[in-house]
C-alpha cells in the first residue's frame, strides 16, 4: 500500500499582488501568508494578478467507486486543484450514499492513502445523502443516521427527476427530523421522456426531442408547495429559466426557505450552440435559449441565484463520440470555471457578488468552511488568476483520461497562475 | 472545382440556391437518360459506394442503389439488422472499417439527427444523407422539388402545402428549408400534438415570412399550387399524440373535398408508403392530380445527379 506523501506545506509570500479584502482588491507590493514557524517560505511574484479566495464547487461527480472506469476520487481532487477549488458538494448520479457503510467507503476514498497526489485531507469534500434507497424513490435511505455525520450537507437524490408526489412528501416528513436541506433537480420526468435539449425552435429545425421549461417549473411548484407544507428547506440545483427563478422569488415572499444555484454553462451557452449538433454540448438539464440565458443572469444580479454551480460530470470519450442524441450528457468544469466565468461576471456583477458566488456562498449553503474568514477579513485557501492572460483549452488541461467539455479548444479570457489550499503551494 | 459549394450532402439547411439549382438542373439530364433503353453512363465507373443503413429502409435504399448501378459505381449494401453494430460496435468505429474498404461514397440513414455529419467528422470519404432521426431527408425534398419544377415550371412564388405529421417529419424539415430556398411558400398544416411546438420556429432566421401553419386543412390547401401529404406512423396514437386513425382522416385527411380548396392543377404528392384512407383518399392517391409515381422516378434521377455531382467535385480535388 502506498503512503501518503509528505504534504509540502509552506509559508507563502506574494509579490506585486492585487489582493481580496472583502470588499475590494487593493494593491500589495507585499503578502504573507502564514502556515508556521520553521516552515520554508515559497515567493512568487504575481505581476498585478488578483488573489481571491478558493472556490467552493456544487454538483460535482468523481463517479468512483461504481464507475472509476470513468473517473475516480484521485482525478477528482486534482481538478479541484487545478482549478482552484478548497472543496466540493459530492453528489454523485452513479453512487447513491444511502446508508452510513457507504458514506465511510466514500470518505476513506477522499482520505485515501492510496492516492497517486498528495491531495488527502487538502479539500474539504461535503456529501449529498439520498433520501431513497439506491435513488430508486421507493424507499427510505436511513437518513437519521447520515445526518450524523457532518460532511452530509443535505439530502437529494443524485440527477434524477422528481418522483412520486407522495414519496417525496415521505421522505421530506422523515427527513425533516434531521434539519438537513433537501436539493431537487427540478424535472418532471414524464414531460421530459425522452427529450435530450431545450424544447425551442432549434430543436424544431433539428427534429431533435426536447425538454420544456414546463418540465422545470412544474416540478419545482411541486417541491415548493411540499417546502411550504412540510416546513423544510429545500435547494434548486442547476435552474435553467426565468420561469423557475420566479417560483423562487414568489415563495421567499411566502415565508419558504429556498435556495437554487445555477450551472456555469447555462451561464456561458444558449441553444444556438445545438447547430453544431456536437455532442459536447449534450448537457443535462438543458442549455435553454438565449432569452433564458439572459434571465438566469437576471437572477444572479438581483440576487435571487444563490451560487454557481460546475455540474462536473465525467463521460467517456467513448461515449461523447457519438451523434448527439446517442451521446452520454455532462461536462467537465472545475478545472475551467474560473477564468471561464470571471471576467463576464465580474462586468455584470462586480467583483464581491462574484466571489460570493463562486466561493463563498456555495461553502455556506452546504456547511464548509469558508476560504475568506470574515471576522479576521484573511484568506485561508487562495487561488490567483491573471483576468487578463488568455487561455487555450486543451486536454491536458482536464485531471484523468476524460475530456468532455463544450470549451475543449476554445480560447478563454482569463488564467490561474497558481494556487495554496490547505498550506500546498502549486504553480500553474 | 467542384460544380457544387458542399463537399457533403447532410441536409438542405443552409445549402444555396445555387447548388440546388444545379443538383436539379442535373436531375433532368439523368432523367431524360431514364427514359432511354439504356440507362447506363460511366460516370463513377471505378468507384465505390456503401449504402449504410441502420434504419429500415426499402425505398430509399433501393432507389439510391439504383442510382449508383446506373452511375456504373461499385455498390455495398450495409444493413445495422445484420451488422457488427448489433455486436456493440460504434459508429466510428464502424465507418473506420468499412472505409479500410477503401470506399469514396457512403450513403447513411440512422436514427439519430447529425449523424451524416458526425460520420464526415471521421471519414474523408463523401457523405451523403438518407435520412437522420427527424431531422433532414435532403433527397427527398430535391426530389420533391424537382417533381414540382417538373409539372409547375418553377417553385418560384409557389404556394406548397405539407400536411401531416410535421413534428417527426424529416421530409417536411428539408422541405422547409430546400423549397423557401427556391422561393416558395410553405404552408404546414397538422394536429397541434404533431406539429412543432414553437412558434419561435416561424421567426427562425431566413425562414421568417416563408413559413405558416394552420390547424384546418381547407385553409392551409387553400389556392396551393402543391400538396404533400406525409405518411402518419401508427405508434403516434401508442404514444397518445392522437386518438384514431379515424379522427385523423377526417380532419387532416387529403380528400377530394380537401383538395378541391386548391389550384385547378394542384399536384398531390407523397413521400411514401401511403396509408391509403388515412392521409390520402384512395381514389386521389391514383386520380389525376397524383403525381406520386413520378416522385418515384425523379428520386432515381436526383440520387444520380447528388452522386455525380458530389464525386465529380472530389475527384476534380483528387486530379
Amino acid at each position: 500500500m502506498k503512503m501518503h506523501k509528505e504534504l509540502n506545506i509552506k509559508n507563502l509570500v506574494l509579490k506585486n499582488a492585487k489582493v481580496w479584502n472583502g470588499k475590494s482588491f487593493e494593491n500589495r507590493k507585499e503578502v504573507a501568508f502564514e502556515q508556521g514557524k520553521g516552515l520554508a517560505t515559497e515567493e512568487f511574484d504575481c505581476g498585478g494578478a488578483l488573489v481571491m479566495p478558493a472556490l467552493f464547487g456544487l454538483g460535482v461527480d468523481f463517479m468512483e467507486p461504481l464507475r472509476d472506469d470513468v473517473y475516480t476520487f484521485a482525478d477528482g481532487l486534482d481538478a479541484l486543484h487545478r482549478g482552484g477549488f478548497c472543496g466540493a458538494l459530492y453528489e454523485s448520479a452513479a453512487n447513491p450514499i444511502d446508508d452510513a457503510d457507504k458514506l465511510s467507503a466514500m470518505k476513506f476514498r477522499v482520505n485515501s492513502p492510496d492516492l497517486e497526489y498528495n491531495f488527502a485531507n487538502r479539500f474539504d469534500i461535503k456529501f449529498l445523502g439520498a433520501y431513497s434507497k439506491g435513488f430508486g424513490s421507493d424507499s427510505l435511505a436511513e437518513m437519521m443516521e447520515l445526518a450524523e455525520d457532518d460532511c452530509v450537507a443535505g439530502f437529494g437524490d443524485g440527477n434524477e427527476a422528481i418522483p412520486s408526489t407522495r414519496f417525496i412528501r415521505l421522505a421530506m416528513e422523515y427527513g425533516k427530523m434531521t434539519n438537513k436541506r433537501f436539493f431537487f433537480q427540478p424535472l418532471d420526468k414524464s414531460l421530459r421522456k425522452h427529450g435530450c435539449v431545450h424544447e425551442g425552435a432549434y430543436s424544431d429545425m433539428l427534429g431533435m426531442k426536447g425538454i420544456p421549461r414546463i418540465a422545470e417549473t412544474i416540478a419545482a411548484h411541486t417541491v415548493l408547495e411540499m417546502a411550504r407544507f412540510l416546513q423544510v428547506p429545500v435547494h434548486f440545483k442547476q435552474v435553467t429559466c426565468g420561469e423557475t427563478l420566479d417560483l423562487v422569488r414568489e415563495a421567499r415572499k411566502k415565508g419558504i426557505d429556498v435556495t437554487c444555484d445555477v450551472g456555469l454553462y447555462h451561464l456561458l451557452l444558449d441553444d444556438s450552440c445545438l447547430e453544431t449538433l456536437d455532442s459536447a454540448y449534450h448537457i443535462l438539464p438543458p442549455i435553454r435559449s438565449a432569452a433564458d440565458r439572459e434571465a438566469l443572469w437576471k437572477g444572479i444580479e438581483d440576487g435571487t441565484v444563490n451560487a454557481i454551480s460546475m455540474n462536473h460530470t465525467p463521460v467517456l470519450g467513448q461515449d461523447t463520440e457519438v451523434n448527439f442524441e446517442d451521446s452520454v450528457p455532462g461536462a467537465l468544469s472545475l478545472e475551467i470555471a474560473l477564468p471561464a466565468i470571471w471576467k463576464e461576471l465580474c462586468a455584470r456583477v462586480g467583483e464581491a457578488r462574484a466571489i460570493e458566488l463562486l466561493s463563498l456562498a456555495p461553502a455556506k449553503l452546504v456547511g464548509a468552511k469558508s476560504a475568506f474568514d470574515e471576522n479576521t477579513q484573511k484568506m485561508s485557501n487562495i487561488v490567483i488568476l491573471d483576468p487578463n492572460k488568455p487561455h487555450e483549452v486543451s486536454k491536458k488541461d482536464f485531471a484523468g483520461h476524460v475530456s468532455n467539455s463544450p470549451l475543449l479548444g476554445k480560447t478563454l479570457p482569463s488564467s490561474i497562475l497558481a494556487t495554496f489550499v490547505s498550506g500546498v503551494w502549486t504553480k500553474l | 472545382m467542384s460544380a457544387l459549394q458542399i463537399k457533403h450532402l447532410f441536409g438542405l439547411q443552409g445549402v444555396s440556391k445555387s447548388d440546388i439549382r444545379t443538383i436539379l438542373d442535373n436531375a433532368k439530364q439523368f432523367r431524360e437518360i431514364l427514359e432511354r433503353p439504356v440507362k447506363k453512363v460511366p460516370s463513377l465507373r471505378g468507384m465505390t459506394v456503401v449504402n449504410l443503413f441502420f434504419e429500415n429502409s426499402t425505398r430509399t435504399r433501393t432507389s439510391f442503389e439504383l442510382a449508383e448501378k446506373r452511375l456504373s459505381a461499385d455498390t455495398v449494401n450495409f444493413a445495422s439488422s445484420n451488422s457488427s453494430v448489433k455486436k456493440g460496435e460504434t459508429l466510428v468505429d464502424t465507418l473506420r472499417n468499412i472505409e479500410s474498404m477503401k470506399i469514396d461514397i457512403v450513403v447513411v440513414r440512422h436514427k439519430g439527427t447529425g449523424v451524416p455529419k458526425f460520420l464526415a467528422e471521421h471519414s474523408d470519404a463523401i457523405i451523403v444523407n438518407a435520412g437522420d432521426g427527424a431531422h433532414e431527408h435532403p433527397t427527398q425534398s430535391l426530389l420533391d422539388m424537382l417533381t414540382v419544377e417538373e409539372k409547375l415550371g418553377t417553385l418560384e412564388g409557389k404556394k406548397v402545402a405539407i400536411v401531416g405529421d410535421i413534428r417527426h417529419s424529416r421530409v417536411a424539415r428539408s422541405n422547409i428549408w430546400g423549397m423557401t430556398t427556391m422561393g416558395a411558400h410553405v404552408t404546414l398544416c397538422g394536429p397541434s400534438t404533431l406539429v412543432p411546438r414553437n412558434t419561435e420556429l416561424l421567426q427562425y432566421k431566413e425562414l421568417a415570412g416563408s413559413v405558416s401553419w394552420e390547424t384546418d386543412v381547407y385553409k392551409a390547401v387553400e389556392d396551393a399550387d402543391a400538396v404533400i401529404a406525409l405518411r402518419l406512423q401508427k405508434e403516434r396514437m401508442d404514444d397518445a399524440l392522437l386518438p384514431s386513425m379515424r379522427e385523423y382522416r377526417n380532419f387532416f385527411g387529403i380528400t377530394e373535398k380537401v383538395l378541391s380548396e386548391a389550384k385547378d392543377k394542384v399536384i398531390l404528392m407523397h413521400p411514401g408508403p401511403i396509408n391509403r384512407g388515412v392521409e390520402l383518399d384512395s381514389d386521389i392517391a391514383d386520380g389525376e392530380h397524383s403525381v406520386i409515381l413520378d416522385q418515384v422516378t425523379n428520386g432515381v434521377a436526383v440520387r444520380m445527379a447528388v452522386l455525380y455531382l458530389l464525386a465529380g467535385g472530389r475527384a476534380n480535388e483528387n486530379a
